[in-house]
Formats: C-alpha cells, structure tokens, sequence
C-alpha cells in the first residue's frame, strides 16, 4: 500500500485571540493519494483559502497533524526547518491568476524554480522545455508573457508548479478566469500530469463546470471538511 | 541564477532609460557644481601662478591684493629690490570694472603692470605682447573681445593686441591687461570737473594757499591729479633664495606686509572663496540627499509595482537575499545610468558656463562611488518593503 500523498487529521486554525478570535479550520481531515485530483469546494469564508496556506506551509496551523508522502511536516509545531526548502522542492502551486512573472520570459518563468533549488542554468532550462512540452506550450518557450493567452499563460503556470516534480500541487481556483472550454482542458491536464507525474493535486473551486469532473471532492463549510462520497459522484 | 534584476530592466527599459536620464540630469548638476567649486579654487591658483611672482608685497595689515584693498607707493621696488634673494619686482594694479566695447559690455579685472616684470601676463594664445606705453591691451578670451577691437576704459581708447587664456579674478571675470601708467590714471585719476572742483577748494584753502610761498599751490594741485600708489609688488626671487625669509625681512624692515604662494593659497581658497565654497557645499548636500531621495522613491514605487512577483518569488522558494539583491541591482543599476547621464552632460555643458568649471576625474571616480552608495542606500527601504512582502499574498482568499 502507498502512503498518501498529503494526509491530514484534526487540523485546525485560529486567527487573533481572546474575543476577537476567529477559527478558520476546526479540525480538518483529508486524505489525498499520489496521482489524484480532488476537488475543494466551499464558500467564501469557508476555510479553504486558509487550508490551502497551512498546506503550502505560508502559514502556520495552531494545532493537528499534516504528513506529505508519510513525512510528517506539522504536529502541533512545524516538524521541518526549511519551510522555504519545503515550498520549493515538495509543494507546487497553481494560482487563479497565473501570476507568471512579467519580466521573464517563458521558459525562464518556468526554469526560474529549479534554478532557486540549485540546478544550473541550462540544464533548469532543459527542464523548463520539457515541461513546456509536456503541456503543449513547448512552442511559446521563448514568447513573453504579455504575447500568451490565457489558457497558455495557466498552461505555463502549471508547468511551472510541476517543473520540480513536486509530489503535490495545490491550485487556487485556476480556472476561474477562463471560459468552459479552456477550463476543462486545465483540468484534463492536471488530471494526465497527476496520472503522469503521480502528482497529488488539491484544486480549490467555486467553478460548476468543472466540480463533475473531479472523482473526490471534499466540501469544506465553517472550517470543517466533509467528504462526498465516492459512490455518489459515480452514480 | 538568472539576473533577475537584469530581465527586468531589460523588459522595462524605456521606463528605466527615462527615469536614469532624469536622474542623471540632477546628478549632472551635482558634478558641475563640484566642477564650479573646482574651478573656483583652481582660478585662484592660476591668477597666483601666472603672474609669476613668489612673493606678494602689499599694504600692512591688509590681505591685498585680491581679498582686501591694499595701497604702496610705486617706487617702493625700489628698496624691496635690495633685499638680497630678490630678483626682479613689478608694480601691479587691480580694479573691477565694467567697460564697454563694440558688441555691448563685459565685466573685467583691469590689471596694470610693467612688461618684462612679475605681473605680466605668462602666455599668449593669440597676437603679442604689449610693446607701446599706452593704449594697448591683452585681453582674456572669455572677455570675448578679438584681436585688434576697440575698447573704451574711462577716458581712453585700447587696442586689444594679444590674447590669453585663463587669466580671470577669483570671482571669474577676465583679466584686462594694460600698462601700468594707463591702469593707475584709470584707478586714480578723477573727471575733469571733479579736478576743478577740487583746485578750487584747494586754491580756497588758506593753508595750501599762502601768499609767501609761491608754487605751493600747484605742487599741492600736482599731487591731487596724480597718483603713485599700487596694489601689490610682485616679486621674483633669485634661485636658491628662502621666500619665508625674505618675507620676513619685509615685514620687519619695509613696514610692508608680504605673502609667500602658500600664504595668497591660503588667503584665497581658504578666506577668499571659503564663502562661495560653503554655498556650493551646501548645494551638493541638497543635491545628493535630494538624488538620494529620488533614487529611494523610483526603487520603492517599483519594488511596489512588484509586489505581486515577489510574493510568487518567495512562495516558490526564493530566498531573501534573491529578492534583496535583485532590488540592490536595480538601484545600482539606476545609478550607474544616472551617473553616466549625470557624467556625460556636466561634461557637455561645462565650456557654456561663464565661470570655468573644472571636472577632475578624482572627483569623477568619487562621484560615481557616491552615486552607487546612495543608490545601495536608497535600496533599503524598497528591500524592507520586499522582505515584509507575505508570500500568502500570492494565494488569494
């Protein structure tokens, strides 16, 4: 049996203290398995914001428990010293908006990660093509970033996260920007990667159009997370 | 690692050429300000140097020539060239004044000397020296007058018959040059009716008037309507001879005040022009803090422009000093357009100043030091502003 990618058991998240205190995540429990796309839905306030930052490591949960690949990386405390290290090598992100970086061209938006870790210039580049490749950009590499579409600019932005064969992604409604066509075909792809890479992929998302597309859901409503149920989404 | 700094100063590098060339302009004054103090202190230094004097005699207890007024009988020479160590001695005239020629006006330093004594001009770019005993002149060329014009100083017309170059007061205006005679009339010589007056107040003076002593009058007379005072003696010491020494027994024999070259240095960089210097100092403190100021706010509005990439930066692992240097080279890469903006037009405007401005490459090579640390300094606050930057930002919500 694999460990899962990214487990989680009673995580839960404060803001502020005394009276003003506000808990965002009120015991959290998730389970995602290498090469899954699940889906996060929820309204606005509901927490999933806040998960998706404790899991990106940016903020620190109050209390419970998260393993990536078996590794524990928080038990009530933060179990790793290099948190920066963690983002970098183990968590990739896909945002709403790609959020590449305007003065950097495409392969250099996507080769600029495995150039923070260390690799050198030109093989990082390599990477980056293949990437690119991969993801049916391979054509754009050497285009600015103003001089892509939308869908090219979140296809970039997914290389980017994947760039690193970061076993997990996490994506912040990325398909919001986009019309139904170039939505589900970000989708599928984050499905092939994940099927490809063994990627575990957490996408946030308000979208209907793409919710029927994910095999698990988990629906997460004043800082508490509910599981939809396998059997339901295949009927 | 890429330069991140590099890609995006290349990707803006019309809004980056832009704000460099401003800055660069302001930089460009601060040079040619220090380039006006030079050229301050370094006219003084040629106006010691090409008189060709190594001592300045002048009126006890005044810090003449240049800086006060100083008067000495014109055959004082005469005793001072007895002193041993002295080699040669020139009277010298100074007066500022406005004197008009064919095109309009200019203002200028009448000097009155001897040729072929200390005082004299030390070279000509143009024409030759002055050869008759009156009504010639050898003119600066930033007068703007040329060889052979007309010039009209009080009662007299001068032909201009030589040229030279750098030969300004310390207050940087050109030096006029005429003989020592012409320059004492026009000093000390008054107008016809300020003559008569002064014989017929003269001449009603009972003590300059006497009926028993015939000639009295108009010895008394002679002397109002003449004059034989000078500025300065100038003197040229033999070889060998101590120029310390030889001011010391001035100063206690001849009841003359004199100073060395180190002595008119002192006197006129340090007293002179101390006033004008401190004003220029205080124009490049406000200049460099003012430049400072600019190159912090451009580097901070543009750091803020990308709040959003480095909240990405630093999401996706980068570190702290990756930011940081990305943001130092940006502001050094600022200043070093600036400077070389700044460089070049100080340069290019320097010759339309009226007053030399002296551009030393010491000053140059310090300039640009300056400019890269203030710019290294003015970084800090966009870079704090960076580092505060919450990589959750990236992550909406």
């Amino acid at each position: 049996m694999t460990q899962p990618a990214i487990e989680i058991s009673g995580l839960t998240k404060r803001y502020g203290e005394g009276d003003a205190a506000v808990d965002a995540l009120k015991g959290v429990d998730m389970i995602v398995q290498p090469g899954e796309v699940v889906g996060l839905i929820g309204p606005s306030g509901s927490g999933k914001s806040t998960l998706l930052k404790c899991l990106g490591a940016v903020i620190e949960p109050t209390s419970g428990r998260m393993a990536l690949a078996g590794e524990t990386i928080y038990d009530n405390g933060w179990k790793v010293s290099d948190l920066r290290a963690l983002r970098r090598d183990r968590i990739g992100y896909v945002f709403q908006a790609p959020y590449l970086i305007p003065f950097l061209d495409v392969t250099d938006n996507v080769a600029v990660l495995p150039m923070l870790a260390g690799v050198s210039n030109a093989k990082a580049r390599e990477r980056a093509r293949e990437m690119l490749a991969a993801l049916d950009v391979g054509h754009r590499a050497q285009a600015q970033v103003p001089q892509l579409s939308g869908g090219e600019q979140q296809r970039v932005a997914i290389a980017r996260a994947l760039v690193n064969r970061a076993p997990i992604i996490l994506a912040d409604e990325p398909t919001a920007p986009l019309d139904s066509e170039r939505a589900l075909t970000v989708i599928r792809i984050l499905n092939e990667m994940a099927q490809r890479f063994g990627t575990a992929i957490i996408v946030v998302t308000h979208d209907e159009k793409i919710i029927p597309t994910f095999r698990r859901i988990y629906h997460i409503r004043d800082g508490r997370t509910y599981e939809e149920a396998g059997e339901a989404r295949a009927a | 690692m890429i330069n991140l700094a590099g890609r995006d100063i290349l990707y803006g590098w019309g809004k980056f050429v832009f704000t460099g060339l401003g800055l660069g302009l302001l930089i460009g004054v601060t040079l040619s300000m220090a380039g006006i103090y030079r050229g301050l202190v370094d006219d003084g230094r040629v106006l010691l140097q090409n008189g060709g004097a190594d001592l300045w005699v002048v009126q006890r207890d005044t810090l003449g020539p240049y800086a006060e007024p100083s008067s000495v009988r014109d055959d004082a020479y005469r005793g001072l060239l007895g002193i041993r160590g002295v080699a040669a001695a020139g009277n010298v005239t100074y007066l500022t004044m406005q004197i008009q020629h064919q095109r309009g006006e200019v203002r200028v330093m009448l000097v009155g000397f001897e040729p072929g004594h200390p005082g004299e001009p030390g070279y000509l770019v143009a024409g030759r020296p002055i050869t008759r005993a009156h009504y010639e002149a050898i003119a600066d060329l930033r007068s703007g007058l040329k060889l052979g014009e007309r010039i009209r100083i009080r009662r007299h017309e001068y032909t201009v018959v030589g040229l030279t170059r750098r030969m300004v007061s310390s207050g940087g205006d050109p030096m006029i040059f005429v003989p020592l005679k012409d320059a004492q009339e026009v000093q000390f010589l008054r107008d016809n009716d300020a003559l008569v007056n002064e014989r017929a107040r003269t001449a009603a003076n009972p003590a300059f008037n006497r009926p028993g002593v015939p000639g009295l009058l108009e010895a008394v007379q002679a002397s109002q309507a003449s004059s034989h005072n000078v500025n300065v003696v100038m003197l040229r010491l033999a070889p060998g001879a101590d120029e310390a020494v030889v001011a010391r027994e001035i100063r206690r024999w001849k009841h003359l005040e004199a100073y060395t070259r180190a002595d008119m240095d002192e006197i006129l960089v340090a007293k002179l022009i101390a006033t004008s210097a401190k004003q220029i100092f205080m124009f490049l403190v406000i200049l460099s803090i003012v430049s400072a100021a600019i190159v912090a706010f451009i580097i901070y509005t543009m750091t803020l422009n990308k709040v959003r990439e480095i909240a990405v930066l630093k999401l996706i692992g980068a570190r702290n000093r990756t930011i940081a240097a990305m943001i130092l080279q940006q502001a050094l890469g600022l200043g070093a357009i600036g400077f070389i903006v700044g460089k070049t037009a100080a340069t290019l405007w320097a010759p339309i100043f009226p007053k030399y401005v002296l551009l030393l490459p010491g000053d140059a090579v310090l300039g640009a030091i300056l400019v890269l640390a203030i710019s290294a300094l003015a970084s800090i606050v966009a870079i704090r502003a960076a580092l505060r930057v919450d990589p959750a930002t990236a992550i909406g919500g």
